[in-house]
Parts: structure tokens; C-alpha cells; sequence
């Protein structure tokens, strides 16, 4: 059957297509766009955006499923021609792992006589909330994901999202059921970071590249930076918590550091979500040192518009 | 009745590309790995779009447009009003160079997909970099819009076959 524009052209082109809506649409969308562009994340757009993801976030996870099957399907083709060279790996690393064990048990049993020892300060607790990623923007610059847990698990914009390797990312938008994560690589990422043993501090910067880049804060040695070193958040700015294991130091590059992430994007399926309070100085002035701190290093909510 | 009942398919045939562009939102905004996450999921929401404003704009009005686009935004995590705007813009075009496309080869549509897709990665990637303070790298972008347009083919036959079922059935 021939239609009419596919396969012919005759009598058709000259058809007239209203354009009103369409310059008016166009007109709310560039209105829109600017004001995202140029104020700060205003709370009727986090509002529209919480309420748009409590509404998809039932879809999301159902849809989820059979994705994760053909995902997972896909995977194993895959790991089936490699099998034997990553058994070989494995039995490396389980063989360096080993060695890594009993040097982690050695230590394990000193410290805990040294916290007999000394009067030992806990650090503050941590409370995990597990949380199943349902969605994952398959979108270049705006990277995060989409968990099954919101409000209603106690979830807060702010708290520090990881897996089993290390930080994925914190929560910016909390709806009732759901909640989106920041990824380490999205252009609005500020993560302070340190790294271990080359006294160095910096703000962890997404640039939608896979590696992100340290921006340094505070450097006190001029030696080069060990590549391989580990890079683990500092928790200045009070948001999240010190010692999370973030990558390891891939290279320098002119005056950054570029590292590896530890978590792999591509795998994550399982995640939690870091309850935690930080300590507060009892001091009544402590507030208000704690919100300059935020503001300076840029991790307050309003970043995402500022930037 | 008959009126009704023509009222009813009238809503059906202007909901079915608008569901056929929140599907491809939804599927952007999946954990959906192409290739253990080696290949970019395709935007088909913009291969939607060009379809059915090339060939049959009534059936997709801007409003649907606009919603598509809105819906992406707040599911990716973008700014809102992006790919409202971008696909608004892609709509404007093509609907301004429908007299040129209509009729011709798939080959030329083709090209005309292909400069459409570059467009409007160029404007996203603009107005990101302006978002972000600087030029931001390229090439993520590049490959998801290779992807799509390498895709574009398949789902544009997809598209005339779906159009030619509703167009008899309806």
C-alpha cells in the first residue's frame, strides 16, 4: 500500500501545520531553561522533579526487572569467553588477598588492644539504608541514578550513596518512594576528597569523563603524586562522613590529579545509602561555622542552579 | 456512537506516537547496558519525533512535544525545559523542510535525521557547557548520537510499519 509522504509526494506538501503552540511551547521551554540555568535550583522545580519520580518510580522498578534479566544474559555471553583468563586473575588476587587477610587480622587485634588502651572516641554512627537502583540516566551530561528508597526510608537529600567498591555518589532529589544520586562524574559533582599518605586535599570534580579530577584545597608536599595511591572523601563541609574509599590517583594532569573510580557504574545494582549525623560542636556558634564550611567548598543543595 | 467511537480512535492515533516518545523517555532512563554499557542507549525519543512530524505532525502535535521532552528532563536529572526545547526546535525545522523530505528516498530522510541529530547535540552540548562554566568534552555525546544515528534505519522502518497497521486498522 502506498502512503501518502512515504512513498508519493503528490497534493501533500503544501498541507498547513498550526505553529502557534509550538512557538508558544518553545517559548515556556527556553523560559524554563533559562531559569535553570540562572537561578538556583528553585524548590518548585526539586518539588516538580521529587513528584515526577515518586510517580514514575513504581514503572521504573518493574521495568527494572526484566531489564536486569537481559542485562545480566548479555553479561554472561560475554563472561563465558573470558573465563578462563579471569579465573587465572582470580586465583592471583585471591592468593594477594590472602597475604592482605592476615596482615588485616594482625592489625585488627592491635588496635583493639590499643582502644583498651586509650579512652577511644567511636566514630559517629552510620546507619545504611540498602537501596536497589531502578533507574540509570542513559544521559551524557546529567549522570545519576535512580534508587527505590526515599523519604519514607529515611533517605535525605545530602547523605553519600555507596557499594560495595566505594562511593557512587549523594542523594540531591528525595522523593516519598524514590531518590536520584549524583554520580562522582556528572558536571555538578563536588566531592571533598583526600589522598591517603601524599598530604594532599582537594574537591573531586565530575566532567562527564569516566576519570573525574581533584582540584587541589590544600597541598603541602611538591613531590609528584604516586599513581595508585587511594583517594578517600575528607569530610570537610560536614555532608559525608570521612573515610569513604572514593578511587585510586591515575595520573596527574597540569595542575589536577585524575582519578579512577573504585565504583564501576556499569555494575551497580545494589547500593546503600549512608544515614549519618554529623558531630556537632556543642558550642552554640557551631552552626553557623558548619554552614560557612558548606558554602566555601560548594556542596549545598543550591549548587546545582550556581554552577 | 459512531461519532464517539471516532472520537476515540481519534485520541488513539494522537496518544500513540506521544506513548511511543515516553516509552523512549523510559527506556533512557532504565539501567539498560547496550553491550555491558559499551554502547550508548540511542535517543529514540528524537527518532520519534522526526518521524512523525515528517509524515504525520497532526498525529503529534507540539503539546505532545513538549511533554516528551519536560518528562525527559525531570527523569534524566537535566535541567527542565532542555529537551522540551531541543525537540521543540527539531520539530520547527523539520516541519519547515517537510515540502524538501516528503516522498524522498529513505536515504535522503536519512541525511536529513543526520543533520537534525548533530543539531541538536550541538545545542545540548552548548547549553551544558554554559551550565557548567566551560566546554565540556564532546565525545559521550558524539557516541550516543552515533548510536542513534546508526539506529535511526531500524526504528524508522519500525515507525512506517506501525503507521501503515494504525492508518488501515483505524
Amino acid at each position: 500500500m502506498e502512503i501518502l509522504g512515504e512513498d508519493r509526494r503528490e497534493g501533500i506538501s503544501r498541507r498547513i501545520v498550526p505553529r502557534v503552540n509550538l512557538f508558544l511551547l518553545f517559548l515556556v521551554s527556553l523560559i524554563l531553561l533559562l531559569s535553570s540555568l540562572y537561578s538556583a535550583e528553585a524548590s518548585v522545580f526539586k518539588k516538580a522533579r521529587e513528584s515526577i519520580l515518586d510517580v514514575a518510580s513504581p514503572l521504573l522498578s518493574v521495568l527494572s526487572v526484566p531489564v536486569e534479566v537481559v542485562n545480566n544474559l548479555f553479561g554472561r555471553a560475554g563472561d563465558y569467553l573470558h573465563v578462563m583468563d579471569e579465573n587465572k586473575a582470580l586465583r592471583q588476587e585471591n592468593a594477594e588477598l590472602r597475604q592482605w587477610m592476615e596482615e588485616a587480622l594482625a592489625l585488627r587485634q592491635l588496635l583493639s588492644s590499643y582502644e583498651q588502651l586509650q579512652s577511644y572516641q567511636p566514630s559517629p554512627d552510620v546507619i545504611p539504608i540498602d537501596a536497589y537502583v531502578i533507574g540509570d540516566s542513559n544521559d551524557v551530561f546529567a549522570r545519576s541514578m535512580v534508587l527505590n528508597a526515599g523519604r519514607n526510608e529515611n533517605v535525605r537529600t545530602g547523605y553519600a550513596v555507596v557499594n560495595e567498591a566505594g562511593l557512587v555518589g549523594r542523594i540531591i532529589e528525595a522523593g516519598k518512594n524514590a531518590s536520584r544520586v549524583l554520580l562522582l562524574t556528572d558536571i555538578q559533582s563536588r566531592i571533598p576528597v583526600y589522598v591517603e599518605g601524599e598530604g594532599i586535599d582537594g574537591i573531586l570534580v565530575g566532567q562527564t569523563r569516566t576519570r573525574p579530577l581533584i582540584r587541589f584545597t590544600n597541598k603541602v608536599t611538591t613531590r609528584p603524586v604516586r599513581s595508585g595511591a587511594r583517594v578517600l572523601t575528607s569530610g570537610a563541609g560536614g555532608i559525608i562522613p570521612r573515610g569513604l574509599p572514593v578511587g585510586v590517583v591515575f595520573g596527574m594532569k597540569e595542575d589536577e590529579i585524575e582519578i579512577t573510580l573504585n565504583a564501576d557504574y556499569s555494575q551497580t545494582r545494589l547500593v546503600r545509602v549512608l544515614e549519618y549525623t554529623f558531630p556537632k560542636d556543642t558550642q552554640s556558634d557551631a552552626n553557623d561555622l558548619g554552614e560557612t564550611d558548606v558554602n566555601t567548598i560548594g556542596l549545598n543543595e543550591n549548587d546545582r542552579g550556581t554552577l | 456512537m459512531n461519532t464517539r467511537a471516532d472520537s476515540v480512535i481519534g485520541l488513539a492515533k494522537v496518544l500513540f506516537p506521544f506513548l511511543m516518545g515516553v516509552a523512549g523517555v523510559l527506556l533512557l532512563a532504565l539501567p539498560v547496558r547496550l553491550f555491558g554499557g559499551a554502547m550508548p542507549m540511542p535517543i529514540i525519543p528524537l527518532a520519534v519525533i522526526f518521524f512523525w512530524s515528517l509524515y504525520d505532525p497532526l498525529k503529534l502535535p507540539a503539546s505532545s512535544v513538549f511533554v516528551i521532552g519536560l518528562f525527559q528532563d525531570a527523569l534524566t536529572g537535566g535541567p527542565f525545559g532542555l529537551w522540551s526545547c531541543v525537540y521543540l526546535m527539531v520539530q520547527y525545522v523539520v516541519l519547515s523542510q517537510r515540502s524538501y523530505f516528503l516522498g524522498r528516498e529513505p536515504q535522503v530522510v536519512w541525511l536529513g535525521f543526520i543533520l537534525v541529530a548533530v543539531g541538536a547535540a550541538i545545542s545540548v552540548w552548548l547549553v551544558m557547557s554554559l551550565l557548567a562554566g566551560y566546554l565540556l568534552p564532546l565525545w559521550g555525546l558524539s557516541y550516543q548520537i552515533i548510536a542513534t544515528i546508526c539506529f535511526y534505519p531500524v526504528m524508522g522502518q519500525g515507525f512506517r510499519k506501525i503507521r501503515r497497521r494504525v492508518m488501515q486498522e483505524m
